[in-house]
Order: C-alpha cells, then sequence, then structure tokens
C-alpha cells in the first residue's frame, strides 16, 4: 500500500515537473484588420513544436490604450504584435525587453527589413523586430477602367492622368465614384495620403519626431489634389466621416481607385473573387513614387518570463518555411536575403507590394498615437479639415501648431 | 427616533440609565444595518475619489513613475482651451438634451398615465429603447445614418427634401440635432416612467375638487400637477442633467468627437488626456474638476426645487 501511494506521489511529482515545459502556451496580443497571417503561422508553429502560440485579437482603435493599461496594471501579455510605429512609444517608456543581444546573433539580422529596425531601435538597443510586413499601394477596378474605355492594365503614374482616371469612372454614373478615401481616419491617412507627400519630397516629422513639418509645398499640394477629386464629385460623401470602418470600400465593385494594403491584396483576392483590379506603386506630383512601410514589430514586454518562447517562435517565423507561410498569408517577407526565393509562385502583383519597400517610409514619433492615430489629435483634425473645409491654408498652419504643441508639451 | 416614548418629567428622572443603554444598544444596532452600506460606499466612492484628487496632484503617466507637482495640473487647466471648449459643448448639450427628453416625456407620461385601450402596449412600445445599452443604440443610429446605406440621408433625397444624398454627420448643424434625436429616442421612456409615477401620486380628489371650482386643463396642470409633481420633477432633472454631463458613448462612437472636434464631451476629454495621451494625473485633475461641477449643479437643481413648507 505503502509503496502504491509512493509511486502515485512520484507521478503526480514527475507530472507537475514535465507539464509547464511540455505545454507551454506563449501568448501573442494582435490588433484586428492584420488578416490571419500570425494565426496560420502559430497554427503551424504548434503542429511542429512542443510550445503552442495562442494569438488574441484586439480592436485596432484601442490597441494602443489596452497594451498600454495591460502594462500599468501588470498584466500584459509576454508578447505583442505591435503596430512598428507605436515601438517608440513602449521603447522609450522603458516598458519593453531588450533584444539586442538575441537579435545581433541571428545570422541574417543584417538582412531583416530596415524600416521595422529603424522604429524597434531606440537609444542604439533592438526592442523590436520584423513580424508582418506591408506596404500601401494603390489598387484600381479593372472592370470598371474597362467599362470606362481606359486601359484596365495600366494604373496612373502622375497625379493629373490618377484624376483623369477618376475622372472616366465617375463618369459611368449611378453610385459608381473615382476614389475613395476613409476622410476621418489618422491612421488612414498616414497610411495612403503622406506617400503622396513623400514621393512630391516631403516630410511631415523630422529630427526622430522632434519637429513637426506640416505646413510644407508638397503636403499642400497633396491636399489640393484631394480637395480636387472631392469637389469632383468623384469622392462619396460617407468618405467624409469614415473613422476607418468602410476603409476596403473597393470591395463594393464600385469605385475606381483606392489605396490598400499589400496585407489586403490576400484578402480582397480570396473573399472577392469577383473583383478584377490591379496594384501600382502610389504616385508622386510629377511622377516618383512612395509607400508606408508599415506591419507589427515583435515586442517582448519588460519583465516577460517567456523570452526563450518568444525568440524560438520568431526562429521559426525567420525560417524559410515560416517566411514562405507568412507569405502565402498576406504578409510580406521580413528578409530580403530569401524573399525572391519564398515569394517564387506568388500573385504577381505583390512584386508592386514588395517594390514598395524600396521607396516607402516609415515615420518615427514617439508619441505617434496622440499625434497622428487618435481621431481627435492634430493630424486626423487637420486632414479632415483641409479636405473638407473651406479653408484649406489655415487649416494646414493651425495643424502644424497644434501637432508642434502636442510634441513640445510632452518633453 | 419618533418611535421611542416621550418620557415624562417624572419617569425621566428615574428611567434615564436604561434608557441611555437601551438608546446606545438601539444606535449600535442601526450602525450595524447600514455598515454593509457603508463599506460599499466607502470602498467604491470614497477611496477611489481619494485616490484620483492624490493622482490629480502628480505629474502620473500611465507608463512610466508618477512624480508630486502639487497644484500643477489644476494651473495648468485654467489655460486648457480644450478642456473649456469641451465644456461648453458639454454645457450646450445638456441644456438640448434635456429640454427635449422632457418635451417628448412628459407629454408621453400624460398619454399613457390614464387608462386607456391598449394602454400597456403604448408603455411598453414607449420604453423600449430604454432596455438597449448606449453602445448599442449608437452603433444602431450610426447605420441609420450612413450616407449611402443608411435610411435618412436616402430617404430624405427620394421624398425630394434633398437633392442629392447628405452626409448628416459630417456638418455640426445636422449631425448634433441627430445625436440629441438619438438620445431622446433611446432616453425619453425612463423619464417618462418616473413623471407617470408622478402623475400617479397625485390625489384624484384633490383634481376633482379644481374642477368642480372650475379651473380649466391649463389651471389644472400649473396649479396642481407641476407643485404635487415637484419631488418626481426634481428626480428627473437631476438624472437627466447628470446623465448628460457624462455623456461620452454616442459621441465616441457615432462620430469620435467630429466633426472638427465640435462634440468632444468633457469626459471625452478626460479619456484622451488620460489613456491617449496617457497623463493619467491631467485627467485626474479634470475628473475632480467635473466632479465639483456636477455638485454644485446638482445642489443648485435641489435648491431650486426644495419644498417651500420645508424651506420655512
Amino acid at each position: 500500500m505503502r509503496a502504491f501511494e509512493t509511486l502515485l506521489a512520484a507521478a503526480t511529482a514527475l507530472t507537475a515537473l514535465a507539464m509547464p515545459a511540455a505545454a507551454q502556451t506563449l501568448t501573442i496580443w494582435s490588433r484586428s484588420g492584420q488578416g490571419d497571417t500570425l494565426e496560420a503561422v502559430a497554427k503551424a508553429y504548434g503542429e511542429s513544436h512542443a510550445d503552442k502560440v495562442a494569438v488574441v485579437t484586439l480592436p485596432v482603435d484601442e490597441f494602443v490604450q489596452k497594451y498600454a493599461t495591460a502594462i500599468a496594471a501588470g498584466n500584459a501579455p509576454d508578447a505583442v504584435a505591435l503596430d512598428l510605429i507605436h515601438t517608440p512609444t513602449f521603447a522609450q517608456a522603458g516598458q519593453l525587453e531588450d533584444l539586442t543581444a538575441w537579435a545581433k546573433g541571428l545570422p541574417y539580422f543584417g538582412a531583416l527589413s530596415p524600416a521595422h529596425l529603424s522604429v524597434g531601435t531606440y537609444q542604439g538597443k533592438v526592442y523590436g523586430l520584423p513580424l508582418t510586413t506591408e506596404t500601401s499601394v494603390l489598387a484600381w477596378n479593372k472592370d470598371l477602367f474597362r467599362k470606362a474605355g481606359l486601359d484596365a492594365d495600366k494604373g496612373p503614374t502622375t497625379w493629373a492622368e490618377w484624376k483623369a482616371d477618376a475622372a472616366r469612372v465617375t463618369a459611368l454614373g449611378g453610385d459608381t465614384h473615382g476614389f475613395y478615401f476613409s476622410g476621418a481616419c489618422g491612421g488612414c491617412y498616414i497610411f495612403t495620403f503622406t506617400p503622396l507627400v513623400w514621393a512630391s519630397g516631403g516630410q511631415i516629422l523630422v529630427d526622430d519626431g522632434a519637429k513637426a513639418t506640416l505646413d510644407t509645398p508638397a503636403l499642400k499640394d497633396g491636399v489640393d489634389f484631394y480637395r480636387s477629386l472631392v469637389a469632383g464629385g468623384m469622392v462619396p460623401a460617407s468618405s467624409r466621416t469614415d473613422t476607418g470602418s468602410d476603409f476596403l470600400s473597393i470591395v463594393d465593385g464600385k469605385i475606381g481607385l483606392q489605396s490598400i494594403g499589400a496585407s489586403q491584396i490576400g484578402v480582397l483576392t480570396i473573399k472577392y473573387p469577383d473583383l478584377h483590379f490591379g496594384v501600382t506603386l502610389i504616385p508622386g506630383r510629377d511622377g516618383g513614387t512612395s509607400s508606408f512601410v508599415g506591419g507589427n514589430n515583435i515586442v517582448v514586454t519588460k519583465g516577460a518570463k517567456s523570452v526563450k518562447a518568444v525568440e524560438a517562435f520568431m526562429e521559426y517565423v525567420y525560417s524559410p518555411e515560416g517566411q514562405r507561410l507568412m507569405v502565402r498569408h498576406g504578409s510580406l517577407p521580413a528578409r530580403s536575403d530569401i524573399a525572391a526565393d519564398v515569394m517564387k509562385g506568388q500573385d504577381p502583383r505583390y512584386d508592386v507590394a514588395v517594390a514598395a519597400i524600396a521607396v516607402g517610409r516609415t515615420p518615427y514619433s514617439p508619441l505617434f498615437n496622440d499625434i497622428i492615430n487618435s481621431p481627435n489629435g492634430p493630424w486626423a483634425q487637420m486632414m479632415n479639415a483641409a479636405i473638407f473645409g473651406a479653408d484649406p491654408a489655415s487649416a494646414i498652419r493651425d495643424g502644424q501648431t497644434r501637432m508642434q504643441d502636442v510634441i513640445d508639451a510632452a518633453k | 427616533m419618533s418611535a421611542t416614548s416621550l418620557p415624562t418629567a417624572a419617569t425621566a428622572a428615574a428611567a434615564k440609565p436604561k434608557d441611555r443603554r437601551r438608546r446606545k444598544r438601539r444606535d449600535l444596532v442601526g450602525l450595524l444595518y447600514v455598515l454593509p452600506a457603508m463599506a460599499l460606499v466607502v470602498v467604491f466612492f470614497v477611496v477611489p475619489i481619494g485616490m484620483t484628487a492624490w493622482m490629480s496632484l502628480h505629474n502620473w503617466p500611465l507608463l512610466g513613475v508618477p512624480r508630486f507637482i502639487g497644484l500643477g495640473n489644476y494651473v495648468r487647466m485654467w489655460s486648457d482651451a480644450g478642456f473649456w471648449s469641451s465644456l461648453r459643448f458639454t454645457l450646450l448639450y445638456t441644456a438640448v438634451a434635456t429640454v427635449a427628453i422632457f418635451a417628448v416625456a412628459f407629454p408621453l407620461a400624460l398619454f399613457v398615465e390614464r387608462p386607456r385601450p391598449l394602454g400597456a402596449l403604448f408603455r411598453t412600445v414607449f420604453f423600449l429603447p430604454v432596455v438597449v445599452g448606449f453602445a448599442t443604440a449608437s452603433l444602431l443610429w450610426v447605420w441609420l445614418l450612413n450616407t449611402d446605406s443608411g435610411l435618412f440621408a436616402p430617404a430624405f433625397q427620394a421624398l425630394g427634401f434633398t437633392p442629392q444624398r447628405v452626409n448628416i454627420l459630417g456638418d455640426f448643424g445636422t449631425a448634433f440635432p441627430a445625436i440629441v434625436a438619438m438620445v431622446v429616442w433611446k432616453v425619453a421612456g425612463f423619464t417618462m416612467i418616473l413623471l407617470m409615477t408622478g402623475l400617479q401620486g397625485i390625489p384624484g380628489d384633490v383634481v376633482e375638487a379644481a374642477r368642480i371650482d372650475h379651473a380649466g386643463p391649463l389651471q389644472r396642470f400649473r396649479f396642481i400637477t407641476l407643485p404635487l409633481m415637484r419631488r418626481t420633477l426634481g428626480l428627473a432633472l437631476i438624472l437627466c442633467v447628470t446623465g448628460s454631463m457624462l455623456a461620452f458613448d454616442q459621441f465616441y462612437i457615432m462620430v469620435a468627437g467630429g466633426p472638427r472636434n465640435q462634440t468632444v464631451t468633457a469626459v471625452y476629454t478626460i479619456f484622451n488626456q488620460s489613456f491617449v495621451s496617457f497623463r493619467l494625473g491631467y485627467g485626474s485633475a479634470l475628473s475632480i474638476a467635473l466632479l465639483a461641477i456636477l455638485l454644485v449643479l446638482s445642489v443648485g437643481q435641489l435648491w431650486l426645487l426644495r419644498d417651500r413648507e420645508d424651506a420655512r
């Protein structure tokens, strides 16, 4: 009897010892609207490894608040797929684990997306590494282009062409419009509108986000271009108040042109097979191109216990197998050294999205949520007032002052 | 204590120690009875308010280390144009919404108070929107107000009111009335029920006597109904004003404070300062200021609606 009890106790102790190692589950928070890339990789990882990865998706608009309050409350998850532009905010606040030693030890560290590392590095230390990658590109509806008598295989390369194309599609009448953008969404503007400014030689933030440069000819020109599309009746009236919920309006088949994210190419092809669309680089006023290089950085919350598990998962993500899987589920490759290889056999439209990485940018600011993404912040307010208001020049001047005020107040 | 026997001068002297003991026990029992309620108030009201007040004296970032700055946040609040303009808008909204809710709820209450065929059905129908949450109601109206797929904009166009589809939420002049309409739809039923109970509390014989004295319907309303409903009116008014002063959901969900930040309420500013700009200390200071304003408003209303007999 006693022997049996001892055996039982030993068995219990053994399982207790074995359990945590065998069933460790790493929880990663992610924002909504990102397709199923992370879920797909997490699933594949779980099937081939002892550790499991659970992805928890939170609403994109509340993501930064939720993560920050979770940190303050001490119940933040170990790892987070953080919108890369917010990495400086959390790194500066001292809330992220320093991953420098591990990251620099990776044989392919030099090939990792420079855009992600530019915002993932703070004071020389690496806090965020590329997880998913996407770029903004200009999409057009081929069927509508054909109906309007335009070349269905050629997107615009200047603003003049863009406007002419939009006008022709609008002229089809009915509910058809030439262009769409989410007019009350700061995050959408930074993703789809700033490439117009960059491609025309402008900048919106300089000196690591310490100086706002909104009141420039390049931005004014871009605003005037959008205003002319709105004034020409080429944009649906609902655009003005769209806070981002109707970002993918092109799926209705009644929008001629719209800037979208590369991660949405997959969503469009799978969910809307009847929508025939092409993509091209977002042009500058008289040519030139640019893009917003976005996506998510993987970050580890300060004091996390499972840093090793995160590293193991990320090494799988960066493996050729992981990269291939990511690409198949809508992300662009994070490693440039094997990009060509893993992109083989992909939809040719992804080539445009990959080309955008080379000409694209990622703005840097530790106050990104405050000055750019907040619907009440200076950027969203200025863009809406400048494009839909009566006096764009004063709206831009006002936006410049307000943004600089917020930056200065945070010092 | 009115239930205690009134001791006469003769018995008072003899019974004093015994009486005192009994009263002490009675007090103790009374204290025990209110203790759970007091504990709730202390834990969920007094302590949080104390913490908020304490935080308002700090530069308290959501992430990072708090630093004591005394009254710095309050000084800053003084010159914060954003907060004052949001407060002005909140007062405007409170005035408009309160008047609109009462203008709809009072006739409804008069209508459903008297027994009539289908009375219960009307009551239920008018009250139904109240059981919908504010966020749900806001989302429902966002859809109703959508330019392309909603109800109003296409309907106005079809009926010839507008030449083309109008984005109702795009301009303050149309967005504000639309939101007030949503709030009235959502809240009037509750105010109606409150007012109805007040109306039902008016004794029938008083009204009858007034009628015998040849008082017209308007006179009866002015001199009988209104004065006898003062307490109910006071309750409905305070609930309505407090609710409106703390409005947030509908403006956050329906227009995100737009167009052009013209519908950012005081609570919305507090939310933005605390959780978008991560300035918890400053947000706390604004909360304390709003609490003080609400306190003044409520005391003012109670004073206005006080019973004249009590005041004498």
